[in-house]
């Protein structure tokens, strides 16, 4: 009698494993299912950007250092205020470089500037692909494209 | 740094410190037939590492994904019941006066591997270390192989260990994330030269060659030595994963179709040149043929998932042992998922492959936020690694696909791949770490304008 009393027992304690098992699922459920949620509300109320600039350093502090600047698709950079992007730097000309979305890819092209713009820590020579993380120095203004 | 609560993981992760003690408890009435608690030890010692780790992300302010902790901890909840059900002089190791059995050695194990993960989740603030030493991680990559090839010894025909001293390691596990690395910082720097410029053949449009090269001719290098090893499911994995990474970040169907055929036509030589890889694929379609030779394995496991049914055996309640050695040999690694299927059923085994998506979804949510393409392309890369092995082990387990031997990520006993599953958990975490803050910062600037 108390055999048939402990099987009965241990079959509850197997199928309570295994209905354990599927508890803890649900609970992934549930936070996969809220967190989809909320994700769509931010997708919402969030403007939708193909790109930004993140300003890493910036000496005259024009842009400001630690900003992002949300990018359109076709930006030029430079000392000139009629530029986009605004440069405040002894070290950037008027018109300094150009930094386009074309198809499916960022681009930046020198446009002919004096000291140079630097992808990566390298001077460019003719348009450059960007991926998002890259780095562009123009005079003592480093900035990184980001998503 | 501040702290940051995570009550997600938190929430989640209290049903699982009930798991292993409860598992180990089912498991000891089972076997014992009476009502005792048994050893806890072990169990608590592993509610413990998994509570642990989660007070630490929180003391050191970390924001990555809260999802992943859980999932793996159930994952590595399920294998510790089930290795503590397992003949415990299986494996183990002995040392300082003290023998440790199977399940005890690999909660040893998991230890170490929290505690790599951790290392690099708090520790990794700063992803440049990856993506800047790509050739060095290339040659580590290459250094680990020819490692293996001189000094490595063989275990079940196939050469994947090196004796250490006190410990063997398996230098492929580590491959496997040294090659992604490298992969994810290749691809971020050329991703945009891969898709641009392009010779066609035909209606098929090829990758401009002296972007690719450099990436192939190690590739095809790896995959010749790992098939020169035996080890057929790594080379599995690293291509699949290799082939799933090109594709993300390329968004090209045509390299994928070129892929598809190199491993038909890979596939097909190997079959024909190699008696091993023959005799797997008969194996696979007709184990029946030779049931106490080459099929003994597969058979025992195909009756094993059919005594687990829907509602499995019972835990302690399987044909582990048979006429005085192991129903289905390297049941312990190999064959893991079908000790849970038997013991647990399709149900057990289904909740298995659930933690397991869980995993992966979440892996290719924290691809998706990063703030730039290594990361993203990384966070690809190590998920699709552990999925695939997951469902490559599994496939071979249940015979939908010839069996490869590798283990399933958190589960199998195993030292090497229990710590590299655990630092690819670690990358991810990173990863995810360095997106919430970004995303912060721009809230917090979205604020002040």
């Amino acid at each position: 009698m108390t055999g048939e009393i402990l099987r009965i027992l241990l079959l509850a304690l197997q199928l309570g494993f295994v209905a354990l098992l599927y508890l803890i699922l649900l609970r992934f459920a549930g936070s996969l299912l809220r967190d989809l949620r909320s994700a769509e509300e931010q997708q919402i109320s969030s403007r939708s950007g193909i790109g930004r600039l993140s300003v890493l350093e910036s000496p005259a502090d024009e842009p400001p250092s630690g900003t992002t600047i949300a990018l359109g698709p076709i930006n030029s950079i430079g000392r000139n205020v009629n530029n986009t992007i605004f440069v405040e730097d002894d070290f950037v000309s008027a018109n300094h470089a150009m930094l386009t979305f074309r198809g499916r890819s960022w681009f930046v092209e020198d446009q002919g500037s004096t000291n140079g713009t630097y992808v990566n820590g390298h001077r460019i020579d003719r348009p450059v692909a960007l991926s998002f993380g890259d780095e562009l120095t123009l005079g003592r203004v480093r900035m990184r494209l980001d998503r | 740094m501040r702290i940051a609560w995570r009550g997600v993981e938190l929430r989640l992760l209290v049903p699982i410190l009930l798991l292993v003690p409860f598992g180990f408890l089912v498991t000891t009435v089972a076997v014992s037939g009476t009502l005792v608690s048994g050893d806890l030890t072990l169990a608590i010692g592993y509610a413990a590492l998994l509570l642990a780790a989660h007070v630490l992300l929180v003391v050191f302010g970390h924001r990555g994904d809260q999802l992943i902790l859980p999932a793996v901890g159930a994952m590595g909840g399920i294998g510790i019941v089930m290795l503590n059900r397992l003949p415990q002089d299986l494996a183990g190791t002995s040392g300082f006066g003290i023998e440790l059995g199977m399940a005890a050695t690999q909660l040893l194990w998991f230890s170490v591997g929290v505690a790599a993960m951790l290392a690099i989740a708090i520790g990794l603030r700063d992803d440049g270390i990856l993506r800047h030493y790509k050739y060095s991680w290339a040659a580590i990559g290459i250094l680990l192989l020819g490692a293996t090839l001189l000094l490595g010894y063989e275990v079940n025909g196939a050469r994947l260990w090196i004796d250490l001293g006190p410990v063997s390691i398996q230098p492929g596990e580590l491959l496997k994330i040294v090659l992604v690395i490298f992969i994810a910082s290749y691809l971020a720097e050329t991703r945009t030269l891969l898709t641009s410029a392009t010779m066609r053949i035909g209606f098929i449009s090829f990758p401009p060659l002296p972007y690719f090269l450099p990436m192939l001719v190690l590739f095809a290098a790896v995959m010749l030595i790992v098939v020169r090893l035996n080890d057929l499911g790594t080379a599995l994995l690293f291509f699949g994963t290799f082939l799933t990474m090109l594709f993300v970040a390329t968004g090209r169907r045509s390299y994928v179709l070129i892929g598809l055929v190199l491993f038909v036509a890979g596939a097909s030589v190997a079959y024909q040149l190699f008696g091993h890889v023959q005799t797997r694929v008969d194996v696979w379609l007709d184990p029946f043929a030779d049931p106490l030779g080459a099929g003994f394995q597969p058979v025992r496991a195909l009756y094993a998932l059919g005594r687990g049914g829907i509602f499995g055996e019972g835990l302690g309640q399987g044909i582990v042992t048979l006429g005085g050695g192991l129903t289905i040999p390297f049941v312990h690694t190999d064959f893991i998922f079908t000790a849970v299927a038997e013991e647990l059923g399709l149900l057990g085994g289904f909740a298995l492959l659930g933690f397991a998506a869980v995993l992966v979804f979440r892996g290719l949510r924290i691809a998706a936020l990063a703030r730039d393409d290594f990361g993203g392309l990384l966070a690809v890369g190590l998920t699709i690694s552990l999925g695939l092995q997951t469902l490559i082990i599994i496939g071979g387990n249940t015979k939908l696909i010839p069996l490869t031997g590798i283990t399933l990520p958190f589960v199998s006993y195993g030292g090497s791949s229990v710590l590299a599953s655990f630092i690819m958990i670690g990358l991810l975490l990173a990863v995810s770490h360095r997106s919430a803050i970004g995303a912060d910062a721009e809230a917090d600037q979205g604020a002040r304008a």
